[in-house]
């Protein structure tokens, strides 16, 4: 029970599109991220799965049966929303229970039950407590106990971290992540921060304007970015702009060779991106091509890296380098900047 | 102007007046908000002079006149205890109805678009305007036997409709007939009807605020839940906004203890309110301002005791 596919959905008011024809399998028991800037269609696409919006084409599947025009009282997909929408006049108890006594539990065997799904988010004791005595990390454990108090069969969290501050975020990411794998039930989860995506998933799907960019495990979709947008948006990346040039790309003066020979036409538009920790940085040029010549413009240590912000002509990079590595650059300094083969990801590009 | 005031250096002129000011304002909304009411309150005690006037006074017998009649202890009279019955019946009605009515308007309204909500909401605002000398004069034309609703139902073979159905004798019981034809105006109903109209555009700008605050998505995670639309409305709706419901009725209900064209025109005299006889002591056929002021002050207590026995039930929960 669980799995869930949409088929051609779209969804558009008026001449507004938010999701265009948009295919997806989320398999039974796993956790999906849907992870896109603002605006991409992402929570539109959850709502609808929800069963709050109607899609304006294309059908909703769960476990092979149509489920399109099932309203959302029916459909019972458990729903953590941004702002977890508890209800402030029911205590924690109560709020937990509401599915429950909506389904017609008795109520001793709804407290009873509420009482163990508080005790699963680490809340026990906390039930008869007004919703405005609770902190945002409590709050959002009663949003998650509540969604999963009628068992759904599919359980969505739209952003369910925004409201939170950076560290019990991260906390939270991993504490909703052990939850899910224990229950094994299928969850998709609405993000624009890719680390939560990462940190959670099984898989991402990115999307960008309605339509997907890319689905894949999450370090897949970091290695491998299937789209210069994709490359830009997961993690960091130096994006060049260049030609093809028989197999290569040239980009500000120099050649840049990928792994494996690119199939561009000569002359054609081609974006290349580079993670920054994939960056070497040199004092004198190496052999071969790869390389740029550019100055440091800024250093920054962070921890447990540090970042050299570099000048290339009108093109500017960052290298990420170990803070253990050696060779302290400084500010104004001429390098070399070596984009190594394997790192390059090349992408057509508009012309 | 004094020499020394004209002497003082300006700052230290200018540093107290602000003191100054607020205790002058403070006062004047002192004499303005209680001056009036300590007077009708010292007046209730006074004692009626023949031919209009009264003196300064300490005696009950105007409020031993309100609650127990004019010829006790010979007689017990429950007039005056009536009209208050009256009084607060119909204003809690009235209130009661255009919240009813008002609640389903002001939530559709927060359901459209800015734009349209806009519109709504200006459209309402005006509808303010209108007094309630308008209000029941417009409902006079319409209810009038000749020429408004009974004429219309009859011409459309309504009233013979119900004649022939049997529902005659309850509509006569009910003020709403006589044995010939419908006729709205005096009784109950019109009454009602007016009172209703009167402060539904209040209800709904009162009810706007907090609907339009309310969280949207509570409703989503309800249904998300299994709870039906109905059933969204009355678990999670109604109770989140119940302390401004509360609030709006309370105050619906005092704005329409005092009303006063609507009952003179469609109450049947006998069923008329407080405020009737009041003006009718203070101004009207009985001249007997201390007697106008008893009753007075038995409102204005009436309507202390609802806001707080409301105020104490509201806050329990």
């Amino acid at each position: 029970m669980g799995a869930l596919s949409l088929s051609g959905v779209s969804k558009s008011w008026g001449a507004v599109t938010a999701v265009s024809d948009l295919s997806l399998d989320f398999p039974e028991g796993q956790l999906t991220a849907l992870l896109g800037p603002s605006g991409c269609g992402k929570t539109t696409l959850l709502r609808m799965i929800a069963g709050l919006e109607a899609p304006s084409r294309g059908r909703v599947l769960l476990d092979g049966a149509d489920i399109t025009d099932r309203p959302a009282h029916v459909r019972r997909f458990g729903m953590v929303f941004q702002s977890f929408a508890l209800f402030p006049h029911l205590s924690v108890a109560e709020n937990v229970a509401y599915a429950l006594a909506i389904a017609g539990m008795a109520r001793r065997d709804r407290l009873a039950k509420a009482e163990a799904l508080l005790a699963l988010v680490q809340l026990d004791g906390y039930g008869d407590r007004r919703i405005g005595q609770l902190s945002g990390g409590q709050r959002q454990r009663v949003a998650i106990a509540r969604a999963l108090a009628q068992e759904p069969s599919v359980f969505l969290l739209d952003e369910p971290m925004s409201a939170l501050d950076a560290k019990l975020r991260e906390e939270m990411q991993v504490e909703l992540r052990l939850l899910q794998q224990k229950l094994r039930v299928t969850t998709i989860v609405v993000t624009h921060d890719q680390r939560e995506a990462m940190t959670m998933a099984d898989r991402i799907v990115v999307m960008n304007r309605g339509e997907i960019e890319q689905v894949g495990p999450p370090q897949e979709v970091y290695d491998r970015p299937a789209t210069a947008f994709v490359a830009g948006f997961i993690g960091k990346a130096n994006i060049l702009h260049g030609e093809a040039r028989g197999g290569a790309v040239a980009a500000h003066g120099a050649l840049f060779h990928p792994e494996r020979p690119a199939a561009f036409r000569d002359g054609s538009p081609v974006t290349l991106a580079c993670r920054p920790e994939a960056v070497r940085l040199g004092r004198a040029a190496r052999e071969g091509a790869n390389q740029l010549a550019a100055r440091v413009s800024f250093v920054r240590d962070v921890g447990p890296t540090r970042e050299i912000f570099l000048d290339a002509g009108p093109a500017t990079l960052t290298a990420e380098l170990g803070a253990g590595e050696r060779e302290p650059f400084s500010v104004g300094e001429p390098v070399f900047a070596e984009l190594p083969p394997a790192a390059l990801r090349l992408f057509p590009r508009a012309a | 102007m004094s020499v020394a005031a004209a002497e003082a250096p300006p700052a230290a002129a200018a540093l107290p007046a602000p003191r100054w000011g607020r205790l002058a304002l403070t006062g004047l909304v002192a004499l303005l908000c209680a001056a009036p009411f300590l007077l009708v309150l010292v007046i209730s005690f006074g004692e009626k002079v023949e031919g209009g006037s009264w003196t300064w006074g300490l005696t009950l017998a105007n409020y031993e006149r309100f609650f127990l009649g004019h010829d006790w202890p010979n007689a017990l009279s429950l007039v005056y205890p009536q009209r208050l019955w009256f009084s607060v019946w119909y204003a809690a009605l009235g209130a009661a109805f255009a919240l009813a009515l008002a609640f389903p308007c002001a939530w559709a309204i927060t359901r459209r678009s800015r734009r349209t909500q806009a519109a709504w909401l200006a459209f309402i605002l005006a509808s303010l305007s209108l007094s309630e000398v308008f209000v029941v004069m417009g409902w006079d034309v319409l209810l009038s036997r000749n020429s408004g609703l009974p004429a219309w139902l009859k011409a459309l073979g309504v009233t013979d409709m119900l004649k022939d159905g049997g529902w005659f004798p309850l509509l006569i019981e009910w003020d709403l007939a006589n044995p010939r034809d419908l006729k709205f105006k005096t009784s109950g109903f019109a009454t009602l009807l007016a009172m209703t109209y009167i402060v539904f555009p209040y209800a709904v700008i009162l009810l706007y605020p907090p609907l339009s605050r309310l969280d949207p998505s509570l409703a989503e995670a309800a249904r998300t839940m299994g709870a039906r639309p109905w059933k969204v409305m009355r678990t999670v709706v109604l109770p989140a906004v119940r302390l401004p419901l509360i609030g709006s009725a309370l105050l619906l209900f005092v704005y329409l203890l005092g009303a006063y064209v609507a009952v003179t025109v469609f109450t049947p005299p006998e069923k008329q309110t407080l405020t009737v006889t009041i003006y009718d002591a203070v101004r009207g056929q009985t001249l007997d301002a201390p007697f106008g002021a008893a009753q007075s002050v038995v409102l204005l207590a009436t309507a202390g005791l609802c806001l707080w026995a409301a105020a104490r039930a509201g806050v329990r929960r």
